[in-house]
C-alpha cells in the first residue's frame, strides 16, 4: 500500500531541511510525497506528516532515518498534543499546512473561493458595508479602516482604477505575507478581486519584494491557473493581475513610494493628500492594501462581518498574525485574537528562551518598533494600547533578544539601517539618522561623550516631530527605547572625562 | 563595454521600447538588463536612456537608487547573511565576520578568485528559522559558521 507523506513547501520548511528529506526519499517504493503549504510551526521544522485513522499524525523535527517508524505509524503525535497549534484560534490559516498552494481545486474543496462567489450577487456598497460592519483595520502597519478607503476609491470616478497587494513586507521579523503568497496564493487573488469589484477596477498588481522569489514565483503560478480556470474576473470581465518584483528597497513598502517604484522611478515617499484612493498609481484612484489585509477581507466575506467584530478588542477587531522570532525556544506563526498580552503569548507560545538564553529585551513591529524590557510585558497586543504606549504593533513581528546581546551594538545596528535605508525625500531623516549613526559608533568605541547621548535624544526628538513618513519619524524609537531601559550599558561605555 | 555586450543590449532594450505615448518604465528595463548581464554596467546608460527616450539623470536615479541593483560585476556566487534583527539576535553578525575573514573578503568584496561576493541582506521572511544565508536563489536556515563552510563548499 502506498503510503502518503506530507512536507511543507514553504521557504522555512525547506531551509529548515523539508527539501532534502523529499529529495532522499523521492525514490523510495510505495512512498508519495506532498508538498503543502505550512502551518507556521517553523520550530518543528522539517515537520512531517501521515494520514491516520484518528487524522494527520505529525512527526516533528524528522531525520532520514525516522521513514520506517513514519510508514509503521510510530511515534508520531496528534494535531491536539502540540500545543503551540493546538491553542491558538485559526480562521486566516485555519487550513494552512493541509492542502497544496497551487490547487484551486483543494482550495475550492476546503472552503476557498466561497468569499468571490458570494460577492458575485452583491452590490459595491454592499461589500463596503459588509468591511465597515466588520471593524477590519489595515494590517500593513498604519492601522486604518479598510472600509473607509474602499469607499472613497469607489466614489472617485475615473476611467480606471487599480487594487495593489502590498506585499513588500520590509519589517525584519515578519513572514506572515510570504506564507500567505507561497500557502495560499489564491486566497490573495480572492481578496483582491473582492476589493476590485468593490471599487470598480480592472486591473491590479501584487508588489513583491525581491528577497522572496518563492512567493513571487507561486504568486504567478496561481495567478496563470486562476486565468486557465477562468475565475480571475470581476462582473464578468477578465482582471488584469500582475506580480511586480521590487529591488531591494525597504521604504518601497510605504504606499506612496511603493507606486513610485511601480511606475519604474524611484521608490519615494510623497506628500498626502491626495491619498491614493483618490489619486494613487499613474494618478488614478488606487487601494494599497497589504497581504494579511486582503486575506482576511475574503474570511469576513465567507464567515460574515459578525464573526470578525465578535473577536478581539475594543477597537482591534478580529485576529492577530503574530510573527515569533529570535532568541525563543518555538519561533514561528501563530493566529489569535487580538487583546492578549505579550507576555502570555511569549509563555505560552514562544516557550521560554533558547538553549542558554536570559531573557533581555523584545521588540515588536520591526525596525521602527519599540523594544520592551521585562517590566513591560503586560502590555495587550493591540492597535491601541500599543498606540497609548508610544509603540507600534507594525506587522506582528516579535524578536526576542537575550542577555548576550550588546544593547549600543544593536542601536548601532538599527541606526545603520534607518540612514541606509532613508529615500532622502527630508532632511531630519536623511541628516539626522547619519548623525546618530555616527554619534552610536563613537559611543560603541569607547569615544562618547555624555552630550553624545543628550545629541541622539535631541536628533531623534526632531526626526519624530519632522519626517514625513514612519520611517524617519520612527526610525529613533528601537535606539531610543534602548537608552531609555539600558541606560547604564550605554552610559559605562561612554569616555572618562575630566569634571 | 565591450562590442559584443553592446550588441546584446541593443538587442535586448530594443524589445524595451516605449510604446508611443507611454512613458518607460525604467526599473523594469534595468532589472532586465541585470537578469541578462549580471550587472547593470554604467557606460551602457546613455545606450539605455536613449532607447527609452528618458534623460541619463532619469537612469541614473533609479539606478541608484536600488541596493538591488548593481553597477560592478560580481562573482560567481553572491552570498548574503541576512542582518535582520530576528537573524542578528541569533547572532548572524558575527556569522557574517567569521565568513568574511574565512573567504577574505570584505562586506561588498569579491574574492580575489571571483568565486564569491558577500553581502548582507534584511531580511528573508525565514526567521523563524535563522539565521539566514542566501546563496544565488538558495535559502538556508539554523545557519552556523560550521553549516555554513559545508554550504559554500556546495557552492564551487
Ligand atoms: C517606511 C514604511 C514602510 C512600510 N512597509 C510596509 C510593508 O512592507 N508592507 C505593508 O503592507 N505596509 C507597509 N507600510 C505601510 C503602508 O504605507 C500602508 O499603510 C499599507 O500598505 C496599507 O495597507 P493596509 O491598510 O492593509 O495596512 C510601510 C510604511 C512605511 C512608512
Ligand atoms: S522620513 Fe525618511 S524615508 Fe520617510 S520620506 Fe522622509 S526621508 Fe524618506
Ligand atoms: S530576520 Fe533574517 S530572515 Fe528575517
Amino acid at each position: 500500500m502506498t503510503t502518503t507523506l506530507y512536507l511543507s513547501n514553504d521557504t522555512s520548511a525547506r531551509a529548515a531541511g523539508a527539501d532534502r528529506l523529499a529529495h532522499a526519499w523521492a525514490g523510495e517504493r510505495d512512498l508519495q510525497m506532498v508538498r503543502t503549504s505550512s502551518r507556521g510551526a517553523f520550530f518543528l521544522e522539517p515537520l512531517v506528516e501521515c494520514d491516520s485513522p484518528a487524522g494527520r499524525l505529525l512527526w516533528p523535527r524528522a531525520t532520514l532515518s525516522d521513514l520506517p517508524r513514519i510508514r509503521a505509524g510510530i511515534g508520531g503525535v496528534q494535531l491536539a498534543d502540540v500545543p503551540f497549534l493546538a491553542q491558538q484560534q485559526r480562521f486566516v490559516f485555519s487550513r494552512f499546512g493541509q492542502t497544496e498552494p497551487l490547487s484551486l481545486t483543494q482550495y475550492r474543496a476546503h472552503g476557498g473561493w466561497q468569499a468571490a462567489d458570494r460577492v458575485a450577487g452583491w452590490s459595491s456598497e454592499r461589500i463596503i458595508q459588509e468591511m465597515k460592519a466588520s471593524g477590519l483595520r489595515g494590517r500593513g502597519g498604519a492601522a486604518f479602516p479598510v472600509w473607509n478607503k474602499w469607499d472613497i476609491a469607489q466614489r472617485t470616478a475615473s476611467d480606471q482604477k487599480y487594487v495593489v497587494a502590498n506585499a513588500d513586507e520590509g519589517d525584519a521579523g515578519t513572514y506572515c505575507d510570504r506564507m500567505i503568497m507561497e500557502g495560499e496564493p489564491f486566497r490573495l487573488i480572492e481578496g483582491m478581486l473582492i476589493c476590485a469589484k468593490a471599487i470598480g477596477a480592472d486591473c491590479g498588481y501584487i508588489y513583491c519584494r525581491w528577497e522572496y522569489p518563492a512567493a513571487a514565483e507561486t504568486m504567478r503560478a496561481a495567478i496563470t491557473e486562476a486565468e486557465r480556470a477562468g475565475v480571475l474576473t470581476v462582473e464578468g470581465r477578465p482582471f488584469r493581475l500582475e506580480v511586480f518584483r521590487g529591488a531591494g528597497s525597504y521604504v518601497c513598502g510605504e504606499e506612496t513610494a511603493l507606486l513610485s517604484s511601480l511606475e519604474g522611478g524611484r521608490g519615494m515617499v510623497k506628500v498626502r493628500p491626495p491619498y491614493p484612493a483618490v489619486a494613487g498609481l499613474y494618478g488614478k484612484p488606487t487601494i494599497v492594501s497589504n497581504v494579511l489585509t486582503f486575506a482576511t477581507v475574503t474570511e469576513i466575506v465567507s464567515r460574515g462581518a459578525a464573526w470578525h467584530l465578535a473577536l478581539g478588542t475594543e477597537r482591534s477587531k478580529g485576529t492577530v498574525a503574530l510573527q515569533l522570532g529570535g532568541r525563543i525556544r518555538q519561533p514561528g506563526l501563530i493566529e489569535i485574537p487580538f487583546g492578549a498580552t505579550l507576555r502570555e503569548v511569549l509563555e505560552r507560545f514562544g516557550g521560554g528562551m533558547a538553549d542558554g538564553g536570559r531573557f533581555k529585551a523584545v521588540q515588536v513591529g520591526g525596525p521602527l518598533g519599540s523594544l520592551f524590557p521585562e517590566s513591560q510585558l503586560d502590555i495587550p497586543l493591540c492597535f491601541d494600547a500599543f498606540n497609548d504606549a508610544g509603540a507600534v504593533l507594525g506587522h506582528g513581528g516579535i524578536v526576542v533578544f537575550d542577555d548576550q546581546t550588546d544593547m549600543v551594538e544593536l542601536a548601532r545596528h538599527y541606526m545603520t539601517f534607518t540612514a541606509e535605508e532613508s529615500c532622502g525625500t527630508c532632511i531630519p531623516c536623511r541628516i539626522g539618522s547619519v548623525r546618530s549613526r555616527e554619534l552610536l559608533e563613537r559611543i560603541e568605541r569607547g569615544q562618547g561623550t555624555p552630550v553624545d547621548l543628550e545629541l541622539l535624544a535631541d536628533l531623534g526628538e526632531t526626526m519624530k516631530a519632522t519626517s514625513l513618513c514612519a520611517h524617519g519619524a520612527r526610525g529613533p524609537y528601537p535606539v531610543l527605547t534602548a537608552i531609555e531601559h539600558f541606560g547604564p550599558e550605554f552610559r559605562s561605555r561612554l569616555r572618562n572625562i575630566d569634571p | 563595454m565591450t562590442e559584443r555586450v553592446r550588441g546584446a543590449l541593443t538587442v535586448l532594450l530594443s524589445a524595451h521600447r516605449p510604446e508611443p505615448g507611454r512613458r518607460a518604465h525604467i526599473l523594469s528595463v534595468l532589472s532586465a538588463v541585470q537578469e541578462a548581464f549580471g550587472y547593470v554596467p554604467t557606460e551602457a546608460v546613455p545606450l539605455i536612456a536613449g532607447t527609452l527616450a528618458v534623460t541619463e539623470a532619469d537612469v541614473t536615479g533609479v539606478l541608484s537608487y536600488y541596493p538591488d541593483l548593481h553597477t560592478v560585476p560580481r562573482g560567481r556566487h553572491v552570498v548574503r547573511v541576512c542582518l535582520g534583527e530576528a537573524c542578528v539576535a541569533n547572532r548572524s553578525t558575527a556569522l557574517l565576520e567569521s565568513l568574511c575573514h574565512e573567504v577574505g573578503a570584505g562586506l561588498g568584496q569579491t574574492t580575489s578568485d571571483g568565486r564569491l561576493t558577500i553581502e548582507r541582506v534584511y531580511c528573508l521572511g525565514n526567521c523563524a528559522v535563522g539565521p539566514t544565508v542566501m546563496v544565488d536563489e538558495q535559502i538556508y536556515g539554523r545557519v552556523g559558521p560550521e553549516e555554513l563552510h559545508t554550504i559554500l563548499e556546495s557552492h564551487p
